[in-house]
Formats: structure tokens, C-alpha cells, sequence
């Protein structure tokens, strides 16, 4: 499969920086970027997020997630798996699942999505990260790495 | 004859980051509206504020906080009061890169508005998503071209949302001649996108609404005013910024927290309408020639031709990025030095929404010791409130509640204010005795 491009999101804030760390530690699992794989770091893309998927075989996303789960609890959702948990749209904070609702709606959803969110519990200007959360994304980044060399069988 | 007696409340939720909350209280009482009342909380007068204190330097960035739609106009219009203060005479390469930054901005701000808010109501869709399964070739088309406006503002503030390449003087970075030659083969292509959009958007069956209103917006005596200008009324009043205290004020009102702008005590309009019924004759004349192609004629008194006018803006702010990108070259240097002074500094330019005006009285050191920010949202609250009234008499009071409050929010959905950032942002609670 060509065309992979892990996508992290975030924001500067304590917990909430979960995703932009899942894709500092893939690079410590031996997941770098090549010319079918891209890695990416986004501050709250919005609408953005359609063309950063676009054309892309394979999408893994990983985001903060505020669920009432415990925090560092990992969560994992296929194509279908978050479309009950989408809510309206609004232009000044289109949240991950608002944008890829939108993208099903255009037909441009990639053909493999797995979205990951990390359960957080609050995330404020300058917060520190949990201990949880950093275990949670040092363990995703190995599933992540593993499930990649699963898929991609890669030279030496 | 027995009294009928209507009670409706519509509540606004709490929404994004710096919006707040507001209400529309509405009261129908023997057929006719004895209370109408529009509420908006806007968070951004505690800005005013946080300057206080802090140094010239400081202010782009800072002011750039205040909207994660429109942080270019806030820039723009801190630097400008400031560099008019501290006699700062920008650069020819300056003075047009600020325009193209600014039109970076309108054309995100408003391609969003337009596919993301406006759009659905006029489909019977509830939101962009319903929008997205019945036209998706049009929404395609507006998310691509708010992505080409998103990348104008990186290229020029490093990232689109709270940028933050502008300082006093000028930016901090010109963009290579490579980047600006990439940039410019995607604005020319973008040009018949706009091109269809303005027909798309002429051809939305919408109300026929006709209300005398004042418009108000910059003008200039060459270009279609953005980032620079005076001051004009549709009563020929023309007058410098520094003016603006003369003829408009603020009041509060008991009810909101938010300030309530009128024009020699009336209320007026701003935004994309209020500018094109103003500014059209200085449009690039492709635009002027497919704006007569649709059949608008300006001046409009039907507010309902915002969407219209927004989507003309988008085409002319298209064409002017191309103008001014034209003969490109990178400069000695992006800025020109700065030496504060004390005094009081007036700024003014053109959001997407309308009108922005800044007042800063600064010290000998560089520092804020008071600031004053006017933003467009309140300027319109009681235009809104004064439209909603019109319109709703118009539309009929008889309607089932759901459609007086789908009603109320194309109305208040015109005026872009941040509050129409959710989707079902009126919430309808009826009461009837």
C-alpha cells in the first residue's frame, strides 16, 4: 500500500499535546518518513485536516480525547467507528470529527483510517504532561510501528 | 377582543474559544413584536486590557489572539495606528504585501463562511455536511479555496491561524521568489473557481428583503479599501479614523455585556455588503463586469446579498494578490526601523466582517497605556436587532417557532457574526399563554 501519512494533532497545552508526541516517539520505534509515508503535526487543522487526508491510501490520526476514560487510555476507531460521536459544525472550531465527517460527505475519506485518541482529562496553557498519557504514547507509538511493519513489509 | 400572547426565548450556547455566548429574546404580543433583543458577550474587550502595559513590539502578536478567523486585521490595524504614531513610512514592497496579506485573509474567511454557515440554510441543509451530499463539487470548490487563502496568510505569517509575521515596520520575513512564483500559478488557477462561485452564489434563491440602512465602510480614492482608507457613510460622510469618536459611539445596553455601535445615534451596517454598495465602482474590472453579469446591482438593500458580495470579494481579493505578486522581488529588508513616541494612535481597516478600529495611547517608552478596540460584530448588533425586526414582520409572525428561528438565524447569519460559528446556534424555548 503507497500513500500513508500519520497525522498528529494537538495543541502546546499539557495532555493535549498527545498526538504531536505519539509522532516524536514513532521516530524512536524506527518509523521515519520516506517517500510513501509522511508525518505530520497539526495544531487544530479544522477544515484543513480534508486536504492534508487527500489522496492518501492509508490515514492514522491520533488526537487527545476527552471521554471521561481514564487518562492514557487509548481508544481505536476504524472508517466507521466515530461517526456517532461527531457533533455540529462550526467554522471557528471544527473539531477532528466535524472535518472528517465532512470528508465522508465529499466521498474523500481514505480508503484506510484509523483514528486514534488518547483519553486525557483537562489540558490548560502550560500544563505538564501526565505520566499516564506519556506512557499511553510511547505504547501507541509501538503499536503503531508494529502494526506499519506488519502492513508494509520494509528492506533492511 | 382576547388578547394572543406569544412568549419566545432564543438562547445562543455557549461557542468557540473567543465568541462567548449570546441570546435572542423575543417576544410576540397581539400579533406584533413588543421585545426584541439580541445579546452577544465578546470577550475580546478584555484585550484591551491585557495591552496595557505591554510594548509596541508586543501588540501584532497579541492582538493577533483575539480571532482564529480574522488575526490578519488585527495585525494590520495595530501596526498601522502605531507605525502612523511613531512616523514608520513602510516600504512599497511593505505597503502591498500587508494587501496581499489581508487578502489572504478575506478569502479563507469568507470561503468558510460562505460553504460552512451561509450556504446550507438556503438548501434546506442544517449544516455543511447535509450541504456537502447534495452539492459536492461546490463545497469541494469552497474548501479549496479557503485553503489557497489559508496558504496566502503562511506565507506571509508562518501559519494561518494566529500568525505571526507582521511587526511594526513591516513583517519579519519576505517570502522567496520561488514560494511567491508557486503561489502565484495557483491564484491564477483559482481564478474561474472564484469565477463560478460568483455565479453559484448569484443563483441562490434568496429572500427579497428591502431595508433602508446606512452602510458604512473605508474608502479609498484607488483601490477597493482593505487596508487602507477613510472612513465613508452612504450619507457621503468622509472622514479621517482619528475622527471615528465624532460620529459613532458605543452604549451599553443593561441587558449584555457586549457594546452596541450606532452612526450619529442610528444603527448602521458594515461588512461585505456595506462595502460593496459603497466601493463597487473601484472594483478590477473583470469583477465589475460579472457582477453586472448576475444582475446585483449595488447599492442593495437587501442584506440578503452578503453572500453574494462575499463571494465577489473573494474574486477581487483573488486579482489583487495576483497584481501586487506580479513583479515580486525579494526586499533589502522586509521592515523599516521604528522609534516609539508618545501620543495617541488611530488605526482602521477592513475585516472580513467590517470595519476594525484600534486607538492606542502609548508612552515615551514604546508601551500601552490604554488601548481601544472596535470590532465589526459590535458594530452591527443593532442593525441585526433593527434587521430582525424588518425581517421577521416581512417573513410573518404566524410561522411555527422552528421557522421563525431558522429565520432568525439566516438573518443574524448575514452579518457573519462570530456567534454564527455553530451551526444550530439558536436554541427555541416557547412559552404561550
Amino acid at each position: 500500500m503507497s500513500g500513508i501519512r500519520i497525522l498528529g494533532i494537538g495543541s502546546p497545552s499539557g495532555d493535549d499535546q498527545a498526538g504531536w508526541l505519539t509522532v516524536d516517539a514513532l521516530a524512536a520505534c524506527g518509523v521515519h518518513a520516506d517517500r510513501d509515508l509522511t508525518l505530520e503535526k497539526l495544531d487544530r487543522p479544522g477544515a484543513h485536516l480534508i486536504s492534508r487526508m487527500e489522496n492518501a491510501g492509508w490515514v492514522i490520526l491520533v488526537d487527545a480525547m476527552q471521554s471521561g476514560d481514564p487518562p492514557g487510555r487509548i481508544r481505536r476507531f476504524d472508517r466507521n467507528g466515530w461517526q456517532a460521536y461527531a457533533h455540529g459544525l462550526s467554522s471557528h472550531g471544527l473539531g477532528v470529527l466535524e472535518a472528517l465527517s465532512l470528508a465522508r460527505a465529499l466521498g474523500t475519506l481514505p480508503p484506510r483510517l484509523d483514528l486514534y485518541g488518547i483519553g486525557i482529562a483537562t489540558a490548560g496553557p502550560a500544563d505538564q504532561m501526565s505520566v499516564e498519557v506519556h506512557a499511553a504514547v510511547r505504547q501507541l507509538a509501538r503499536h503503531i510501528a508494529a502494526d506499519l511493519a506488519t502492513t508494509i513489509p520494509r528492506g533492511p | 377582543m382576547s388578547e394572543q400572547r406569544r412568549s419566545v426565548a432564543i438562547h445562543v450556547p455557549v461557542l468557540a474559544r473567543v465568541e462567548g455566548e449570546g441570546a435572542l429574546d423575543l417576544r410576540i404580543e397581539g400579533g406584533d413584536i413588543s421585545e426584541l433583543r439580541l445579546r452577544i458577550f465578546e470577550p475580546p474587550r478584555f484585550f484591551e486590557k491585557f495591552l496595557e502595559g505591554r510594548h509596541y513590539t508586543e501588540i501584532p502578536d497579541m492582538v493577533a489572539r483575539i480571532c482564529g478567523i480574522c488575526p490578519v486585521a488585527y495585525q494590520v490595524t495595530a501596526a498601522q495606528a502605531l507605525e502612523q504614531l511613531f512616523n514608520v513610512e513602510l516600504s512599497p514592497w511593505a505597503r502591498a504585501m500587508r494587501r496581499v496579506f489581508y487578502c489572504g485573509e478575506w478569502i479563507q474567511s469568507h470561503s468558510l463562511h460562505i460553504h460552512l454557515l451561509a450556504a446550507p440554510d438556503f438548501f434546506g441543509c442544517n449544516n455543511a455536511i447535509e450541504l456537502a451530499r447534495i452539492a459536492p463539487d461546490e463545497v469541494r470548490r469552497g474548501l479549496r479555496i479557503q485553503a489557497l487563502g489559508n496558504e496566502l496568510m503562511e506565507l506571509f505569517g508562518a501559519r494561518s491561524v494566529h500568525p505571526v509575521g507582521v511587526r511594526i515596520g513591516g513583517f519579519h520575513d519576505a517570502p522567496s521568489l520561488a514560494r511567491i512564483r508557486e503561489l502565484r500559478e495557483k491564484l491564477r488557477a483559482a481564478l474561474p473557481e472564484a469565477e463560478a462561485l460568483v455565479r453559484w452564489t448569484a443563483g441562490i434563491a434568496v429572500p427579497q428583503d428591502d431595508q433602508a440602512f446606512v452602510s458604512v465602510a473605508m474608502r479609498h480614492p484607488r483601490d477597493y479599501a482593505i487596508e487602507r482608507g477613510v472612513i465613508g457613510a452612504s450619507d457621503g460622510l468622509l472622514i479621517e479614523p482619528a475622527a471615528f469618536d465624532d460620529h459613532f459611539a458605543e452604549r451599553h445596553e443593561p441587558t449584555s455585556t457586549a457594546l452596541f455601535g450606532s452612526y450619529h445615534g442610528q444603527p448602521y451596517l458594515v461588512g461585505p455588503l456595506a462595502r460593496l454598495n459603497l466601493n463597487h465602482a473601484r472594483l478590477p474590472e473583470p469583477v465589475q463586469a460579472l457582477l453586472a453579469e448576475t444582475g446585483l446591482v449595488p447599492p442593495s438593500r437587501n442584506i440578503f446579498h452578503s453572500l453574494v458580495a462575499r463571494a465577489v470579494e473573494i474574486l477581487l481579493a483573488l486579482h489583487e494578490a495576483l497584481r501586487l505578486l506580479d513583479d515580486y522581488r525579494v526586499p533589502d529588508s522586509p521592515w523599516a526601523p521604528a522609534t516609539p513616541r508618545a501620543g495617541v494612535a488611530t488605526g482602521c481597516t477592513e475585516a472580513p466582517r467590517g470595519l476594525l478600529w484600534h486607538r492606542y495611547e502609548m508612552d515615551s517608552e514604546g508601551c500601552v497605556v490604554n488601548a481601544r478596540i472596535v470590532p465589526p460584530t459590535s458594530q452591527n448588533q443593532a442593525r441585526i436587532e433593527e434587521d430582525l425586526r424588518l425581517s421577521l414582520l416581512e417573513f410573518g409572525l404566524d410561522h411555527p417557532d422552528d421557522a421563525l428561528r431558522l429565520h432568525c438565524e439566516k438573518v443574524i447569519r448575514n452579518y457573519d457574526p462570530c456567534i454564527s460559528c455553530a451551526t444550530h446556534f439558536l436554541r427555541l424555548n416557547v412559552e404561550r399563554t
